[in-house]
């Protein structure tokens, strides 16, 4: 099995990446002029029976968001494209916005016809500066298209300034807003209370590109690739100690094993040469055993067989000198320096695992570090602070693994 | 600086004078301020504060609350990432060999969190500028370049 082309653009292709001919090239504008004449709800219609799933990690599917979006009362409607990308170990949305920035430009636009959304904000974090300035002139060719402007759908680029939670939903909100970029209780959920507590639609930039693909062709095509349970393809980003580093593309139920063995992917295992882990997800994410890559493929079920997730995409490879309780330190290092320190249970429990891992080693105090885990779950208000400890327990579930 | 304080002032509001006095643009407005400064001191807050018509206390809150903006001694940041990734590509050792040659220079190093460019790990970040798979003489060049512009 090999990579599949189609977030992607293929690698022959020789219209620059803003240009008016990719849009045609690409099938871009064809989807534009499709969903330009289609009824909003047969739009929705169409994303639900695509099963497109969000690709920015919660993995939720995109039709009944934006059906509750369309759903919901109010007046002015947005739609944010989430481009903050800060997940440790994931550069899938730079890529794409580098190689093919129409593709989810296009997807931020047929949203907004769907959920009647007049206004759209692309967010991105403020250290993609040359990726900003490919999004700015992308914007420009659509508007010459008169697609997005004061008659159609107005965008503004939104400049993150450095903070990992920002990218969390309701975070992202405030800070468009010009507040502290601090999460809100949920619910509301912002599909009925976002931006200035108007319903907002906010997805990630690969999902709002696997809309356009969707348009551009139909639903069948879109499910000709990956599993019936998720269909589609997906961005990887690969890096550590593998051959070829860089983003691929998949099918969903891809071998886990081949994307890093694979001479035409990942090319195999550099460092030592012998596979120690993986870090699956990002910072948050799952720690698998070179067993545990063996026996499962890119699917949430398969993978959710060990309690792993695919997340961001994030595969971090590491061979087996790395000592993996230095990257549990990091890790934990890296959230109590993010927690934006609204609640308790996120703000201490992030800084008592860092002194934990500091003292006595991962061993030592293990039922200390579930029970703070436990609370940390329960009772912090967003995702940073339920899932900072994921990656710590899926080492300490593997008591006999070596390496930690 | 009581002398300093109306110019500040007046810069400020040249700054920002296409800037709508609208809260949501407050983040944009910062950026413009910062790109200038560098930093933000009581008296550019204060003048943020008064073009925005916003209270003090949240422009200060939110230029807190953002990374990119904390550079209290107003040198051009270098921000070197320190994170898993990098780390495991010698960005430890890099930063250090970069703190040597930016003693007493107009450049301060700051480690920073996953840039987003682990497959060209260590990666660093200066002015507008991405640089991957770095090393000193490809960011010496870098400042070089961002100096002239
Ligand atoms: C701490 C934190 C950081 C997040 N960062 C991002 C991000 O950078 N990009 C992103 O698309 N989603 C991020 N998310 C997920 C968003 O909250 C949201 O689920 C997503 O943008 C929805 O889009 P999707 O349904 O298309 O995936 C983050 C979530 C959390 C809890
Ligand atoms: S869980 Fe952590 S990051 Fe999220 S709101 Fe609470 S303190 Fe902030
Ligand atoms: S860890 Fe350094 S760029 Fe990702």
């Amino acid at each position: 099995m090999r990579e599949v082309r189609r977030l992607l653009p293929p690698l022959d292709i020789i219209s620059a990446p803003t240009s008016m001919q990719r849009l045609k090239d690409r099938g871009f504008s064809r989807a534009m002029e499709r969903v330009l004449g289609m009824d909003p709800r047969d739009i929705i219609a169409e994303v639900k029976a695509s099963g497109i799933k969000g690709r920015g990690g919660a993995a939720f599917p995109t039709g009944f968001k934006w059906e509750s979006v369309y759903e919901a009362p109010g007046g002015n409607r947005y739609v944010v494209m989430n481009a903050d990308e800060s997940e440790l170990g994931t550069f899938k949305d730079r890529a794409l916005l580098e190689y093919d920035p129409l593709g989810p430009l296009v997807g931020m636009l047929i949203a907004a016809h769907a959920v009647g959304a007049k206004k759209a904000y692309c967010y991105i974090r403020g250290e993609y500066r040359p990726i900003e300035r490919q999004m700015v002139n992308a914007l420009q060719t659509l508007a010459d298209c008169g697609w997005v402007g004061p008659h159609a759908v107005e965008v503004e680029v939104r400049r993150g300034a450095g903070a990992y939670i920002a990218g969390e939903e309701t975070a992202l909100l405030n800070s468009i807003e010009g507040k502290r970029a601090e999460p809100r209780v949920k619910p509301p959920f912002p599909t009925s209370k976002g931006l200035w507590g108007d319903p907002t639609l906010i997805q990630n930039v690969e999902t709002l590109a696997n809309v356009t693909l969707l348009f551009a062709h139909d639903v069948e095509w879109f499910r000709q690739c990956g599993s019936p349970q998720t269909p589609g393809t997906k961005l990887v980003s690969l890096s550590g100690h593998v051959k070829n580093p860089g983003v691929y593309e998949v099918p969903f139920g891809f071998p886990m094993a081949d994307i890093i063995a694979d001479p035409e992917l990942g090319g195999g295992i550099t460092g030592s040469g012998r596979l120690r882990a993986i870090l699956l997800g990002g910072a948050a994410g799952t720690f698998l055993s070179p067993d545990q890559i063996s026996a499962t493929v890119l699917d949430y079920g398969s993978l959710g067989t060990f309690d792993a997730s695919i997340g961001s995409g994030a595969i971090m490879v590491f061979d087996d000198s790395v000592d993996l309780s230095w990257v549990l330190r990091k890790l934990a290092h890296f959230f109590a320096d993010e927690s934006c320190g609204q609640c308790v249970p996120c703000r201490i429990g992030t800084r008592r695992i860092v002194e934990m891992l500091a003292q006595g080693g991962l061993y030592s105090r293990v039922q200390d570090l579930r029970d703070l885990a436990q609370a940390m779950r329960d009772a912090s208000i967003c995702g940073l602070g339920q899932t900072a400890p994921t990656a710590l327990l899926s080492i300490l579930d593997r008591p006999n693994w070596q390496g930690a | 600086m009581d002398t300093e304080k109306p110019a500040v002032m007046a810069e400020v509001f040249s700054i920002l004078k296409d800037i709508p006095q609208d809260r949501s643009q407050l983040l944009v407005a910062l950026w413009l301020v910062f790109e200038h400064y560098q930093r933000f001191r009581p008296e550019i807050v204060d003048a943020v504060s008064q073009y925005m018509n916003i209270p003090y206390a949240e422009v200060y809150g939110v230029t807190s609350f953002y990374a990119l903006f904390h550079n209290p001694d107003g040198k051009n940041p270098l921000h070197v990432c320190t994170d898993v990734m990098c780390a495991l590509q010698g960005a430890d050792d890099l930063v250090k060999k970069l703190q040597a040659l930016t003693q007493r220079s107009t450049v301060c190093v700051k480690e920073c969190p996953c840039l987003g460019q682990c497959d060209a790990a260590p990666a660093a970040f200066f002015g507008k500028q991405v640089l991957r798979r770095a090393t000193p003489d490809l960011i010496a060049q870098a400042i070089r370049g961002e100096d002239h512009a």
